[in-house]
Formats: structure tokens, C-alpha cells, sequence
């Protein structure tokens, strides 16, 4: 009765818990502190080959695991100028690195904090690229979102194994 | 009441946000002071008068931990009071920050309501 695997949720429902916790995580951000509407669910594979602005994090821990985001050149414009309170014409590409990179960090920090089988961790300083061609780094969970103007994604891999 | 906050992150961008939401929650900031850091803090703590402190975590060469440890071992800022901004909102990063000396806690995401909530709470007073 006492055995803490006897209690463990198998892996297809984790990623099923997982997805969903990405995905409301990721409409509470956007909507709180971006001050951006999430209008549908996107593609996750579209982004592709395309240009793009990605983020990705490493966090250690209980677990430990890697968070990725990567958007549209526009929308990591207009999600910036939504952050700081200006307008699009007026946001330099140092800004957009650091909001891309405060979204990834916040959006991980809050999913995990929801997973209930967390017990510490920490994240790792984000480290955002400029637009190119998107390859997916992260090898997780992944969820999309259309956005006004494109889309964004984010992906999320927890490891419970290792610290 | 005007107040003196003292933001302590190490992205300017959170620290422009949190001034951001501060001015639409309606809280009248008399003078804002920013530090990258818990030192860059702690030498504005020195100099300056500030009446609450609003500290990120996770930073470099002086993480917010050491830095609210630092602030209540002595001097005229051990009774300033603290708010933890931050996305880890596991039970024992709460306790930890609390057993520190942290009055107040906001998990990130937070809103303008949320930060005067907050605010109003630990400092005892109502903004118009």
C-alpha cells in the first residue's frame, strides 16, 4: 500500500497529463502576462523548416528534463512588445531574446510546479536563437497554438529517472 | 502612501514587466530601484530607503536564497519586507523562502491584481 510505485501513473497517461498541463500552463501565460488571446490549437509539426524564434531550457531536479518554444518571427515580436508594454515598432532583438526566453522559463516553471509528482527543481538560464530554420531539439510533449498573426509551440520532456 | 520598491531580478525584461503591472495596479510607486543580483540588492539596501523588496530566485553570483538569508542576519533591513516572485511554486520552495524570511510568495504567471493583493497584504495597507 505504501509503495510510491504502486501509485506511479503509466507513461502513455503521463503524456496524456503532461499535454494537458502544457497546454493550460501555456494559455495562462500567454493570456496573464502577455496580454495575448489563444484562438486554437495549431499544428505542433507545422513549424518545421520554417523560420523561427526558439527558446530552450534545461532544468535538474525531481524530476529533470529540457522545455522548448519556438514561434513565428512575429509573434515573438508582438508577444514582446505585450510583455513590455510597447509597441512592435519599438522592440529591439535584445528584448525579444529575453521575453522569448522569460516565457520559456515561465511556462515550464509553471507546469512543472503542476505536476503533482515534483519534488524540487531548477531551471537552467534559457538560451533563445534568433530566426532559422526550425528543428525541434527537444524530443517531448508537444503542443501549438494559433495566435493572432501565427503560431507558437512548446515542448516539454520530463525525466523522472535521473536528477 | 508612495512607496520605495526595491526589484531584484536578473532579466531587465521581468523587471520592466513587474514595473508594468505595478503602474495597472493602481499602487503609487514613489521611486523604483532595480538590481541585477543579491549583491547589486543588498548595495542598494545600504544606501537607499525602500520599503518592500520583490526578488526573483534563480540569479547569478547572488541567488535570491542567499540574498534574503543575507538581508535578515542583520542591519537596518532585517524587518524590510520580502516578496518572492518566481516561477517554482513546489511546496518546498515555498517553505525554504518562508523559513528565510519571506512575507509574501507570487507564482508566476500573476497579474496586476494578484501583485496588489500581495502587496496589500504584506504591507498592512489598502492603495487607491
Amino acid at each position: 500500500m505504501n509503495d510510491p510505485a504502486a501509485h506511479e501513473i503509466p507513461v502513455p497517461n503521463m503524456d496524456a497529463l503532461v499535454g494537458a498541463l502544457l497546454h493550460s500552463c501555456s494559455e495562462h501565460v500567454l493570456e496573464t502576462m502577455f496580454f495575448a488571446a489563444v484562438f486554437d490549437n495549431a499544428d505542433p509539426a507545422a513549424g518545421i523548416g520554417c523560420q523561427r524564434v526558439a527558446s530552450r531550457l534545461h532544468f535538474h531536479g525531481k524530476p529533470s528534463g529540457d522545455f522548448e518554444v519556438d514561434a513565428d518571427p512575429g509573434i515573438a515580436r508582438s508577444l514582446t512588445a505585450g510583455f513590455l508594454g510597447i509597441d512592435q515598432s519599438e522592440v529591439a532583438a535584445v528584448q525579444e531574446d529575453e521575453v522569448m526566453a522569460e516565457f520559456c522559463n515561465m511556462t515550464c516553471g509553471s507546469a512543472l510546479s503542476s505536476l503533482g509528482r515534483v519534488e524540487y527543481f531548477t531551471l537552467e538560464t534559457p538560451e533563445t536563437s534568433r530566426p532559422r530554420e526550425f528543428a525541434p531539439a527537444v524530443e517531448g510533449v508537444r503542443r501549438a497554438f494559433l495566435l493572432e498573426g501565427g503560431t507558437l509551440s512548446v515542448c516539454l520532456r520530463v525525466d523522472f529517472h535521473r536528477t | 502612501m508612495a512607496l520605495h520598491i526595491l526589484i531584484v531580478d536578473d532579466s531587465p525584461a521581468m523587471r520592466a514587466f513587474i514595473r508594468r503591472v505595478m503602474k495597472l495596479s493602481g499602487i503609487h510607486v514613489d521611486c523604483y530601484f532595480e538590481a541585477a543580483n543579491g549583491e547589486e540588492a543588498l548595495a542598494q539596501l545600504a544606501v537607499n530607503r525602500i520599503d518592500a523588496v520583490l526578488t526573483d530566485i534563480n540569479m547569478p553570483v547572488m541567488d535570491g536564497e542567499t540574498f534574503v538569508r543575507k538581508m535578515r542576519e542583520k542591519g537596518p533591513f532585517q524587518s524590510t519586507p520580502v516578496i518572492v516572485i518566481s516561477t517554482d511554486a513546489t511546496t518546498e520552495r515555498i517553505h525554504t523562502m518562508h523559513e528565510l524570511g519571506a512575507v509574501g510568495y507570487l507564482e508566476k504567471p500573476f497579474g496586476p491584481e494578484q501583485l496588489r493583493n500581495e502587496l496589500d497584504r504584506v504591507l498592512g495597507v489598502h492603495h487607491e
